[in-house]
């Protein structure tokens, strides 16, 4: 239902001198505002104004006061959010269509199964098969794709006609029609369609990678870029949309089962149950309720492959830091989402992915700043667990820039074990996140030259 | 063709490797497909970083390539100049004293030389009469003077009228010649010398990968004519590698049009099952799809 392009994508680049053609007018957005009302699947009750010149306004605040004191209106969910604990994909799965719609609107919490973010698939289908007209946002990322694949190789075509027309002026290139003696791109990359490339991202095994030619300082025409691109990107795939439209595929009278459910990280689902408590986690297996403290453990132990037994978790637990920071920024109110596409841990959105693109993509990385941690015994694990490499923070910062992002690196102080040693027995989540401490980082390219004023 | 240069010095300083001589950078990177990074400070223009010239600094990887093609010797600079200089035979060190004031004495000589000539010019313009004493043409006579005589160390400094102090950029007159051995142990090498010596081996020219994020970056030819094709990063064969990592470089890299390249050596057990006596260095490419 949503038309709107997604917040996470690149803002679309300008097309240089070329004046794009007239757009068809957008369908109207749908009202994200009041869709996205509420930024956490809670409800608050303030009490009316107070206006002065207006005596009901007096009577009306008093009555809802103790309309309030007598009978609380349910600030959570009724009945409590749903879900079940999935061991083999270590998350936690939402499959109550109710629950997924509450959970994505009301704080952008999950990712649909079979979609991008927000869980669509139930409408792409119904547009597949003619029922529903409004794009969803895959569709347009998709669509977008495709022009902008488009745009590229008439670009690139420009340049081979302008780097002829070139050599043409200057003698170089006599015979055109001869094909051979000239290298054309186009000739290049046929040439290599033939051969069977291993994967799809992954191309070229090690004795495909082809040697350059020799460095001679020989006629500039022979430069030819030794790249290869594997074949998605050689042949885009047409457009669902036109696919769709041209074969009516099996099944399609049958009524529609919705075949997508929410999946929400560790993270999420400890935050939904014991920060906010308003999702109880069932065991996939017996269906049995998990009590928060036990959800606490299991994804500490979910944290590593294979799940560490409950004796040797450690402070440091790859999901103990990112929930502390995960918590973090929750609290201070920005919706945290999943940042791997960016090659991040986490993204920010100011109110959440429809309104906006993401400010801020954050780095979580342990630090062992007490002295335990500097013990010589220890020393060595702590030094390799916390040492990259500067090229990473180059890589992850161009990246980051070339998205528009302020890249964060969000420091987490790892406590002792001690701190933690009276959790073996009954869990006391609150006592152990009061243990770390976060530290925040902003950091920007910067290059003199150019930053000069 | 490479003996004239071979074996060169490559100096320790710091842990950082180091070529002085102009000739010698030239050389390797026209022939061993080195090009290093020029680090020094132009004299005539120094408030710029932009242009910049010897010393050149070698990735340790560079270093340990010369090394062991036997192209260069490690040199620790620190002690090879106290020794040399400490043990310099007294005859050798007035030679060298020697040749170093008659360079400053030339160049002395040609500066004067110019002065005068635009006094005289200056003057014949306005119509006066040159002084005599000292026209253009005495200069001629007693330049060749000094150098010939072997006396000169007898001579006081005032004698030449205008000397200058020329600072050597290059020391290698004094050090000991380089084909004697040291016992210096070759350059230490991250774990991603067997793809960077894979690399250097295929043909292309190398060059460290900071500004792209990444260790190496990989030009099919000399940097100065060609874009780099590859943003490589080496490491270990069973390395633990961060999904995130690949996701960055994949993105980085595509977004630069060039491809990110993951590569490490087999392990020995491996090259055993191969038959082959070396461990093979495989590589990938990875590239985004959705840019």
């Amino acid at each position: 239902m949503p038309s709107a392009v997604f917040a996470d994508s690149l803002p679309p680049q300008a097309v240089g001198d070329q004046k794009p053609a007239p757009r068809p007018p957008r369908t109207p957005r749908p009202n994200y505002a009041r869709i996205h009302a509420l930024p956490i699947p809670v409800k608050t009750y303030p009490l009316p104004t107070f206006v002065p010149n207006n005596p009901i306004s007096l009577f009306h605040l008093a009555y809802t006061f103790f309309a309030h004191l007598l009978s609380a209106p349910p600030s959570h969910p009724q009945p409590c959010f749903e879900a079940y604990f999935s061991n083999e994909t270590r998350s936690v799965h939402v499959a109550d269509p109710a629950t997924v719609r509450a959970l994505w609107e009301q704080g952008f919490f999950g990712k649909g199964s079979l979609s991008r973010s927000e869980p669509t698939w139930m409408d792409r289908e119904k547009r597949r098969r003619g029922l529903l007209a409004v794009e969803t946002s895959e569709e347009v990322t998709q669509k977008r794709r495709a022009e902008r694949r488009a745009f590229k190789k008439e670009r690139a075509r420009k340049e081979r006609e302008a780097i002829e027309e070139k050599l043409r002026e200057e003698g170089k290139l006599v015979n055109v029609q001869d094909g051979e003696e000239v290298h054309k791109p186009d000739v290049e990359t046929q040439s290599h369609e033939g051969e069977p490339t291993e994967g799809g991202a992954v191309n070229g095994p090690v004795d495909a990678l082809p040697a350059p030619e020799k460095a001679g300082f020989g006629e500039a025409g022979d430069a030819k870029k030794s790249v290869r691109f594997s074949e998605s990107e050689l042949h885009p795939r047409p457009l669902k949309n036109d696919a769709s439209a041209a074969r009516p595929t099996i099944g399609d009278d049958e009524p529609i089962v919705d075949q997508e459910h929410l999946q929400l990280t560790l993270e999420e689902a400890l935050f939904l149950t014991y920060g906010l408590g308003t999702l109880r986690v069932r065991d996939e297996a017996t269906g049995q309720l998990i009590s928060t403290s036990s959800l606490f453990t299991m994804c500490r132990q979910h944290s590593y492959f294979p799940p560490k037994a409950i004796a040797d978790l450690q402070p440091d637990d790859p999901f103990l830091i990112s929930y502390v920071v995960y918590h973090h920024f929750r609290s201070l109110g920005w919706v945290v989402r999943s940042g791997i596409k960016f090659a991040v841990d986490y993204l920010l959105y100011n109110r959440g992915p429809v309104f906006s693109h993401a400010e801020f993509a954050l780095i979580v990385l342990p630090s062992y700043s007490h002295p335990y941690w500097s013990e010589p015994s220890r020393k060595s694990q702590t030094v390799a667990k916390e040492s990259k490499q500067w090229w990473w923070l180059h890589c992850v910062n161009r990246v980051q820039s070339q998205v528009r992002k302020n890249l964060v690196l969000v420091y987490v102080d790892i406590p002792p074990p001690s701190s933690l040693a009276d959790l073996s027995g009954t869990v006391n989540i609150t006592e152990a996140l009061q243990c770390y401490r976060i530290r925040e980082f902003s950091l920007k390219r910067w290059i003199p030259n150019r930053s000069r004023d | 063709m490479a003996s004239k240069f071979e074996p060169f010095h490559i100096s320790l300083v710091a842990n950082r490797y180091f070529i002085h001589d102009v000739d010698v950078i030239t050389y390797i990177r026209r022939e061993h497909h080195i090009c290093g990074v020029l680090l020094g400070s132009i004299p005539q223009i120094p408030q710029q970083n932009v242009f910049l010239g010897a010393p050149l600094e070698l990735m340790p990887e560079e270093a340990r390539l010369l090394f062991e093609k036997g192209a260069a010797v490690v040199v620790d600079d620190l002690s090879l100049h106290k020794d040399a200089i400490a043990f310099l035979p007294h005859h050798v060190k007035h030679d060298y004293l020697r040749d170093l004031r008659d360079q400053g004495m030339i160049a002395g000589r040609g500066v004067q030389k110019r002065t005068e000539e635009r006094k005289h010019k200056a003057l014949e313009r306005l119509g006066l009469q040159d002084p005599p004493t000292s026209g253009p043409c005495d200069t001629t006579a007693p330049k060749e003077e000094p150098l010939s005589n072997n006396a000169i160390d007898s001579l006081p400094y005032f004698d030449a009228p205008l000397v200058y102090n020329v600072t050597p950029p290059l020391s290698g007159r004094i050090l000991p010649p380089t084909d004697q051995p040291t016992e210096l142990k070759p350059p230490k090498v991250p774990f991603s010398y067997p793809l960077y010596e894979f690399l250097h081996a295929k043909g292309y020219f190398i060059s460290p990968g900071l500004r792209f994020g990444c260790q190496y970056l990989v030009y099919p030819g000399d940097p100065l004519r060609f874009h780099s094709h590859f943003l490589a990063v080496g490491g270990a064969w069973d390395e633990e590698m961060d999904l995130l990592d690949i996701v960055g470089g994949g993105r980085l890299g595509t977004g630069v049009k060039k491809g990110f390249l993951i590569g490490g050596a087999e392990t020995e057990e491996q090259a055993c099952k191969g038959h082959a006596s070396t461990p093979d260095v495989r590589v990938f490419c990875v590239e985004w799809g959705g840019m």
